[in-house]
């Protein structure tokens, strides 16, 4: 097939991921101008895709009036990223926070509220009060596609991007990609364009060794990512990877802030709380893995102390949210919550801004750096944003996208050369014979990744898995699908050496330790301010190479004072690598 | 037979008369799909099919659809003869959230008996807020069935309104059922502090260690100081978990005559409670508190010691 | 390159009995993150046809007639 033949499907705004910033966003351009065609196109299906195809039993992160104020959740973020944020975009999405909760309210969104139905907001943090359950959250998924049918969005399911286009002056033109049932080809131009693609959160592989068995849904494995970087976006602080606590073997989340107001909390072998740090953060994880591979490791979510109610109430909400499968996990190895505690361990890593802050860079208006492209949800930099985050940056990037739209004239013209080479290499592995199945491949560049990228992070160690990884790039001539289900694997494949790769290009290029864990460099364990007190810059040179720069932090909107004292007088009094 | 202008909506109606209740209920599955407002019409006509089976796949999807456009439809359904329907309904009507269908959802509690559908009209009518569901709400709070007078305790509750008072906190002391006296203990907070705060004092005393936990964080919100006594014999319940409200509601209430319990709670050999009681010495700030604040510094657990750092630097303020 | 093929125990279980997609049902199919299930031919039942399984549940949470079983992936369980 060629490039002539593929008819282009026009539309102003394309939204590019249906889970959960997605639909918000595509729902916004239609509430700002009804007028304005919006697609949403997703690799599954928008009914049950994303991070929270079986809903959220909590919001981390939710700034209520009377509870908290923007000004003190946004010092908490600053101080658990080491300063490392953009406050503008942290102050964008915590004054819209609780205006948010309130749509979804009105949406009919379950969040928790007390018997005078007010919000039911629980401290879980010693300085700020942030938690609000929803421990009936199963059906957010549903009234999202409610919305989108209601507000009359075009759906597009089973169709992967691969490659966003430009035109001429580098502005978004729209993006090609391919149905994953059938292996057509797809070209979509439009005015504006939002990336909601997830978490890139393949690259790793889980200690089981099963390829899918991975903390987020591997439906998201950087493809957004990839695409960012291949257009020309900057993409932000990748060094600083996402690894989460989790249930050992299931790994999936345990939900300490499920648990925690109710009591449970995570121990060691001797049932004992070991955790200083306050906030959820690298300093937070780093604490846990040493503890684990420690004498007094490993590590447990311990819940044997709490009252049949309790524990009724825990299993109910944990058995029927987000990862419901856990209930069944636990049967199979006889674990009660009642009589044991649960072993836990630490995720493969990935790039997730959702708890994290590392992403495809985007400032307080959703903004990419391309013109035109906008980025939310847990593929977007604003750091700790989970799952409110996610809809507030929707919200945004639907607001900005329709604007800019509305703004441009006619629709863009495409690059025919660019897209000739794309539908090359999409087709590629279809022509293959007697090739590398997709699953072998991804293995093993996952595997590379725990072997030398995994934190603890080792110079000489990362420079050999960064040759190793750009190695099975050269096999990537012999990666063959023999079907257009074993193509979408082949491509996602392709994605995931380009996360790869970049997660060792960025940690090397941050010649410090910062987050804790998630950037902990053995040989260099120093913060250091004077040379790195910056986000990091990762992105595609002239000759298409993957180049690095700074991007000076922005003046604080929030200046910390005496709330950094007390936030590490909280904290830990050793240093911070110690 | 309807003809319907959308050819996939059309396609759909025709698979719903089919003769075959498994096409049927497949069919009721597409409807989910299709963005035509009328497809409420057919699952209306679904919820309606002879077929138990087809009802249920239409019950099961009705919150897919906005709940105002199948009101009537819902309310019907909860007399269904099928539980899962029935369920369904109750669920859906719960999410109406809109005032406009109060009059129907108050007509049809009206005519109920059934405790049942009583109770899903009653949890439907809550976050409505309207006043007109009050006298029925009140009625119904001496209902046999504890569920029905747990549904009239949250409508009531979200009303908030004074002369409701006496009724709830009637409940509250002496309902049969320990979730209800929970749910009523809890709705008392939206009253002033001096008429909620005595009866929160006495539920203290519950033989549910729930309903006391609800009752000291009540007199917590509240702010209640004259509750002060009480909690302190509540810091020494047999239960921890009453101890650790306790505890909590003397830190609300910032009182230093409070502090000797808190010093007994802070050597609690259960950790959750020595928590409790060092964030509540914080919030107190008092001098008296320092021996313990700095006790707690050496704490085995710590999320303790975390708080005795904040709460000594509450006081290192104070001074 | 040769290859060969390897077999797997798969995670998710379709009772054929129970299995409507004979009659124009294909809710697991259509709700899989990672599109696993298909139509076996042989029986115009669904099936699992690539071991790639998060064990999310949609599949079988959304199934009209319970026919759909998740188990956790044998490597984790």
């Amino acid at each position: 097939m060629n490039a002539s033949d593929i008819s282009v499907i026009d539309t102003d705004v394309l939204v590019i991921g249906g889970g959960t910033a997605g639909p918000m966003a595509a729902v916004t351009v239609k509430e700002q101008d009804p007028s304005l065609d919006v697609m949403l196109l997703e690799k599954a299906n928008v009914k049950r895709s994303g991070a929270i195809s079986m809903g959220m039993d909590g919001l981390n992160n939710a700034i209520v009036p009377g509870h908290s104020t923007p000004e003190q959740y946004i010092k908490e973020i600053t101080i658990a990223n080491d300063g490392i944020v953009h406050q503008p975009a942290l102050m964008a999405y915590a004054q819209r926070s609780f205006p948010m909760i309130e749509k979804l309210d009105s949406w009919g969104v379950h969040f928790q509220k007390d018997e005078t139905g007010d919000y039911d907001m629980k401290k879980v943090h010693h300085l700020g009060t942030y938690v609000l359950p929803m421990p009936e959250g199963h059906n957010v998924k549903k009234i999202l596609y409610r919305r989108l049918r209601r507000n009359r969005v075009q759906i597009e399911n089973r169709f992967q991007a691969t490659r966003l286009l430009k035109d001429a002056d580098g502005r978004i033109a729209g993006m090609i990609g391919v149905n994953t049932r059938t292996a057509e080809p797809i070209i979509i131009r439009a005015k504006a364009v939002i990336m909601a693609t997830g978490a890139a959160g393949r690259i790793g592989l889980p200690t089981s060794g099963y390829l899918f068995g991975t903390y987020e849904n591997p439906a998201n494995n950087g493809d957004g990512h990839a695409m960012a970087f291949h257009v020309g976006a900057d993409l932000a602080n990748l060094e600083c990877f996402q690894i989460n606590p989790l249930l050992k073997d299931y790994n999936g989340p345990a939900c300490a802030y499920v648990t925690g107001p109710l009591g449970g909390f995570t121990a060691n072998s001797q049932g004992e709380r070991f955790i200083e740090c306050d906030y959820w953060s690298g300093q937070m994880m780093l604490e846990f893995f040493k503890e684990l591979e420690g004498g007094n490791g490993p590590v447990f979510l311990k819940l044997d102390h709490l009252a049949e109610e309790t524990i009724q109430e825990i299993e109910t909400v944990l058995h029927t949210n987000e990862r419901p499968s856990r209930g069944r996990f636990h049967d199979g190895r006889e674990i009660d919550y009642r009589q044991n505690m649960v072993e836990m361990h630490i995720s493969e890593v990935g790039f997730c801004s959702g708890h994290s802050a590392s992403g495809v860079w985007v400032d307080e208006t959703g903004a990419t750096t391309v013109p035109g492209l906008y980025g939310a949800g847990d593929m977007a930099s604003v750091a700790h944003s989970y799952m409110l985050g996610a809809f507030v940056y929707g919200q945004i990037c639907g607001e900005s996208a329709a604007a800019f739209a509305k703004g441009r004239g006619e629709m863009p013209s495409l690059d025919q050369a660019f897209i000739a080479a794309e539908l090359e290499r999409i087709q590629a592995p279809l022509k293959v014979a007697d090739g590398i199945p997709p699953a072998q491949m991804e293995y093993k560049v996952r595997r590379l990744v725990n072997d030398y990228l995994q934190p603890p992070k080792v110079t000489r160690k990362m420079e050999i898995g960064l040759q190793r990884i750009l190695a099975v790039r050269e096999d990537l001539p012999r990666l063959q699908a023999t079907d257009p289900h074993e193509l979408l694997r082949a491509l996602e494949v392709q994605s995931i050496i380009d996360c790869a790769e970049m997660a060792a290009r960025a940690s090397l290029y941050r010649t410090e330790s910062r987050w804790g864990l998630y950037h902990y460099r053995v040989d260099l364990p120093e913060q250091n301010d004077t040379d790195w007190f910056c986000h990091t810059r990762l992105y595609k040179d002239d000759n298409g190479n993957m180049a690095h720069g700074k991007r000076p932090v922005a003046p604080y909107l929030v200046e910390l004072g005496e709330e950094k004292d007390a936030y590490q007088k909280l904290r830990v009094r050793k240093a911070a690598n110690a | 037979m309807k003809r319907y202008d959308d050819p996939e909506l059309q396609e759909i109606a025709e698979r719903l008369a089919d003769p075959d209740p498994g096409i049927r209920r497949v069919a009721v599955l597409a409807l989910v799909d299709s963005g035509e407002p009328e497809a409420a019409e057919l699952l209306i006509q679904a919820l309606k099919d002879e077929d138990a089976a087809v009802r249920q796949e239409a019950a099961k999807v009705v919150d897919e659809f906005d709940a105002e456009d199948i009101a009537d439809s819902l309310l019907a359904a909860l007399g269904d003869a099928d539980e899962v329907v029935r369920n369904a309904a109750a669920h859906a009507l719960a999410d109406l959230k809109d005032p406009g269908v109060a009059p129907p959802l108050l007509a049809a509690l009206e005519r109920s008996d059934d405790p049942f559908v009583v109770a899903g009209i009653l949890r439907a009518l809550k976050p409505l807020r309207v006043v007109a569901a009050q006298t029925p709400a009140l009625t119904r709070l001496n209902d046999d069935d504890p569920h029905v007078r747990r549904e009239a305790v949250g409508v009531l509750g979200w009303l908030k309104a004074e002369e409701n008072l006496p009724a709830l906190i009637d409940r509250a002391k002496s309902d049969a059922d320990p979730e209800v006296r929970r749910a009523a203990a809890g709705a008392l907070v939206y009253a002033a502090p001096e008429r909620a705060g005595p009866p929160l004092m006495v539920i203290l005393d519950d033989p549910h260690w729930q309903v006391r936990c609800e009752a000291a964080i009540g007199i917590g919100k509240l702010d209640y100081r004259a509750g002060l006594e009480p909690l302190i014999a509540a810091s020494h319940d047999t239960t921890w978990q009453v101890r650790e409200k306790a505890a909590e509601a003397m830190g609300k209430l910032r009182v230093a005559a409070a502090v000797p319990a808190l010093g007994e709670c802070a050597r609690d050999p259960m950790s959750n409670l020595r928590k409790a009681a060092i964030g509540a010495l914080g919030a107190i700030a008092e001098p008296e508190c320092r021996p313990f604040i700095e006790l707690a510094l050496d704490d085995p657990d710590p999320d303790v010691r975390k708080l005795a750092r904040w709460a000594q630097s509450q006081l290192d303020n104070a001074a | 390159m040769p290859t060969a093929t390897q077999r797997t125990s798969v995670p998710v279980i379709v009772d054929e009995d129970k299995c409507i997609a004979d009659k124009g049902c294909t809710v697991c199919i259509d709700v899989c993150p990672l599109d696993v299930l298909w139509i076996n031919p042989d029986t115009g039942k669904a099936h699992m046809r690539y071991d790639e399984c998060w064990y999310c549940l949609p599949c079988e949470a959304d199934c009209p007639t319970d026919a759909v079983k998740v188990e956790i992936p044998y490597l984790l369980r």
